[in-house]
């Protein structure tokens, strides 16, 4: 075998917590203690060589390194210090990057010294969209107590469509459309890798209905339920971080979905639905609740990362802590304008307000490069371990004739 | 030598183990006064719990029985057995050491007839052979113990114990009133010879010692083998004595591993081919799988090697062992086989975990004047006559810790002379 050693992907690697990846003696420790990896086709061992080998190509093309759920088991039982979970988290967060697109705000999202930039673009998007609304300033105290931050982007009597909701989707769709396209392109390149390096060649594609019924779906249903995290032993409180995050993002979407229905479409019809939810309506307890259950969740996955980089067993890297800030400012700034609204602080409530709509902006805007990613990747690769074993993976002169 | 307790000439050596005998015989037999202490009650270590050793597979007796006589030979050799260091104090070329020494409860009057052993109604744990076996309370501690002489573990006496081993003495060597002593010695140099302790495998817990009798250590096999062990010589599963038909050898079970012991411990590989050996001349048709990270059989050991690479019943699987499961059979064994990169299952009646070695002074820390190192091997400081010997100084075998004990005492040879 020749191997041309990729040096720069070694040092990145290296950067991005792997730094230990060089002292792996291949014992295979870790591919024994890792409670996710099969018998056919273990992990971590052979991405620890081939990291070190710079071969990333293989890695590129590897599912198992996105069905790591960076348990923790393999670093605690390695005898050499040599991290594979660190090493196998470095790996994803090169693959992001290698896969983002386009380019430039990829790499753009990979370091803390472009925070300024990664912060700054949304914010000034954000302000401009404001300044461009017109309604750029500060109600009075009656004004907010009404209608809230309804009227952020101001007001206008055009019945058809609310100016507040127009700029809105102004401002987060061009971002999410951008990241989802981003994803779309990504994740058909990591397929496409996938499926080459397990000498697939599809003679029969599933449907989509197919690929959604026999893969997608459950793929998804067993990440809601946490299995492979359950498995690990060392890292367990994740569960109890994950879990109330992920729901809380599910409780969100479902009460921005209402919202966006209730205010576009039945508003029109009842303009009373119109402004700000009474604390009682369900929906509105589902979203403070999902609310509470982001930050509680981004909390223990705060300190239990900051425990264990005490410890020296997991090392600090901008990769994992710049999706912990990120979920938390959205967290305490969403719930923050909302007590505001409440005390009636018109200035404050305004400024974080804004903030959060950069936040959320930033949420978007970086998904398919920074940690989040993991949500499409993860999924991805859970589907295509299923894909895998099913008989569109194998040849078709072996398909069973069907009568 | 005189009745004075040594003089600014005079050597130390702690430890009765190989090399210790080496470099207190290399020392007398150029003139030299030595000390010779030992903790146990008797001389030769943990070699005299072998069966063979390499290269040349001895039994023990035959290393050791040569140094015996030597010993006894040379009147510049003082034993102390029992014996362990309280403290040193002074300088170099003019130490101080002050040596406790525990009451064995039986005299020089002994002539070894095994009277008290036969009606002492005692039994413990006997620690020599791991704990596969029991002894009496009143015993001699192995077949070839020197000095020659029978041991009383007064503690697990009792009263009728107590009667009925004095009343068996002929030759009134049983002193149950015997008290610790202190001995103060007065010396040049001290080498430090005080050997390792196989590790503890119990600590290694994903491996699973204790949980099942068919995981056993190097050790254990070591006495099974050895015709005066506690199976006579057969390698069975302890406690239902089956007979193996399948064999693991789990290499680095705690060596080479920043978690247990973070070096390689030399000697367990070249072990594992010997012991390898002991199960093929016993069970001509036993399956032998050997885990590994890397097969360390360094230098003409190789040699050794090779002989089981062609065995056609036993596999060598480049992976180490990281989890053991309970079988309804036997044990199962699970790595990953980095060449072919799957995950092995492998159920075998008997499970061998190549425990490596511990320095003896890890766990209680160095001794008055003298410096370990982290992994609690000594240090040594040869312009203070303060050196290391053996397996003290770092993992080794039996030919380098007879090289290494050599050196040390021509070095205490030096210091003491000036």
């Amino acid at each position: 075998m020749n191997v041309q050693p990729d040096v720069s992907f070694i040092n990145y690697l290296k950067g991005a917590g792997g730094d230990t990846l060089k002292k792996c003696y291949q014992c295979a420790t870790c591919s024994v203690r890792c409670p996710l990896s099969s018998d056919e086709k273990p992990f971590p061992r052979k991405e620890m060589i081939w990291a070190g080998w710079g071969v990333k190509e293989n890695l590129l093309a590897d599912p198992d390194v996105f069905l790591c759920h960076n348990c923790g088991d393999c670093s605690t039982y390695c005898p050499r210090g040599a991290k594979p979970a660190e090493t196998l988290g470095a790996i994803r967060a090169y693959a992001y990057t290698h896969y983002g697109w386009p380019a430039g705000l990829a790499k753009l999202a990979t370091s803390a010294k472009n925070l300024p930039m990664l912060i700054g673009i949304p914010a000034l998007l954000t302000f401009v969209f404001w300044l461009l609304s017109g309604a750029m300033g500060f109600p009075t105290k009656e004004e907010f107590a009404t209608y809230g931050y309804t009227h952020f982007f101001g007001h206008w009597e055009f019945k058809w469509y609310a100016k507040n909701i127009f700029f809105i989707v102004l401002l987060t769709l061009p971002p999410l459309a951008l990241a989802l396209f981003s994803l779309y392109k990504g994740l058909t390149n990591l397929w496409k890798a996938m499926a080459a390096e397990a000498n697939i060649a599809s003679t029969y594609r599933p449907s989509v209905i197919q690929f959604t019924t026999q893969f997608l779906w459950p793929a998804t249903v067993e990440i809601f339920k946490h299995n492979r995290f359950k498995e690990c032993t060392t890292n367990t409180d994740r569960v109890r971080g994950h879990l109330p995050l992920m729901l809380a993002f599910v409780g969100l979407f479902i009460v921005t979905s209402w919202s966006l229905v209730k205010q576009d479409i039945l508003g029109l019809i009842w303009p009373s639905l119109h402004g700000p939810l009474p604390l009682t309506d369900p929906f509105k307890i589902l979203a403070n609740i999902s609310a509470i259950a982001l930050i509680f969740g981004t909390w223990v996955l705060w300190s239990s990362r900051s425990k264990s980089e005490s410890e020296g067993k997991t090392s600090r890297t901008f990769y994992d802590w710049f999706l912990l800030w990120m979920i938390m400012a959205v967290g305490v700034t969403g719930l923050g304008a909302q007590v505001l609204r409440w005390i009636n602080l018109v200035e404050v409530g305004y400024i974080t307000y804004f903030a959060h709509l950069v936040t959320v902006v930033m949420l978007f805007l970086y998904l398919p490069y920074t940690k989040l990613a993991h949500i499409a990747y993860r999924t991805t690769a859970m589907a295509f371990e299923r894909f895998r074993e099913s008989s569109f993976a194998k040849p078709a002169i072996e398909q069973p004739l069907k009568m | 030598m005189t009745d004075g307790q040594g003089t600014s000439g005079a050597i130390l050596v702690v430890g009765g183990g190989i090399s210790g005998l080496t470099a207190a015989l290399e020392a007398a037999e150029v003139g030299k006064d030595v000390f010779l202490i030992d903790q146990n009650p008797y001389l030769g270590g943990r070699v005299a719990q072998l069966n063979h050793y390499f290269p040349k597979m001895c039994p023990p007796s035959c290393g050791l029985e040569i140094n015996f006589k030597r010993i006894k030979n040379n009147r510049r050799i003082r034993t102390y057995t029992m014996a362990t260091v309280a403290s040193v104090s002074g300088s170099p070329g003019n130490y101080e050491v002050v040596v406790d020494v525990a009451p064995r409860y039986v005299n020089s009057n002994c002539t070894a007839c095994g009277e008290c052993t036969a009606a002492c109604p005692d039994e413990v744990e006997n620690s020599f052979n791991f704990g596969m076996n029991t002894r009496k309370a009143a015993y001699l501690p192995h077949e070839m113990a020197f000095p020659r002489r029978y041991v009383i573990e007064k503690d697990a006496l009792s009263a009728e114990g107590a009667e009925a081993v004095k009343n068996a003495c002929k030759y009134d060597a049983v002193d149950l009133n015997m008290q610790p002593q202190q001995v103060t010695l007065s010396v040049g140099a001290i080498v430090w010879a005080t050997g390792w302790t196989p590790y503890d495998p119990e600590k290694i817990e994903n491996l699973r010692f204790g949980q099942s009798p068919a995981i056993v250590t190097n050790m254990m096999i070591e006495r099974m083998a050895a015709p005066s062990g506690p199976t006579g010589g057969k390698i069975v599963v302890p406690g239902s004595n089956k007979e193996p038909q399948s064999v693991a050898f789990v290499q680095c079970a705690g060596s080479r591993d920043e978690n247990h012991l973070e070096y390689c411990s030399y000697i367990c590989c070249t072990a594992t081919i010997k012991q390898m050996g002991y199960v093929r001349e016993r069970y001509p048709d036993a399956h032998m799988y050997v885990f590994y990270i890397d097969m360390r059989t360094p230098g003409k050991y190789e040699q050794l090697r090779d002989v089981y690479l062609t065995d056609e019943k036993a596999t060598f699987i480049k992976g180490k062992v990281a989890d053991i499961e309970l079988a309804d059979e036997g044990v199962t064994v699970i790595a990953e086989n980095a060449l072919t990169g799957e995950k092995i299952h492998q159920t075998v009646d008997l499970v061998v975990l190549a425990t490596g070695m511990q320095p003896s002074l890890y766990e209680g820390g160095a001794p008055a004047g003298l410096s370990l190192d982290d992994n609690g091997f000594v240090l040594s400081a040869y312009d203070q006559g303060i050196i290391g010997a053996g397996c003290a100084k770092k993992a080794a075998d039996v030919v380098t810790s007879a090289q290494s004990s050599t050196a040390a005492a021509l070095k205490a040879i030096q210091i003491s002379g000036r």
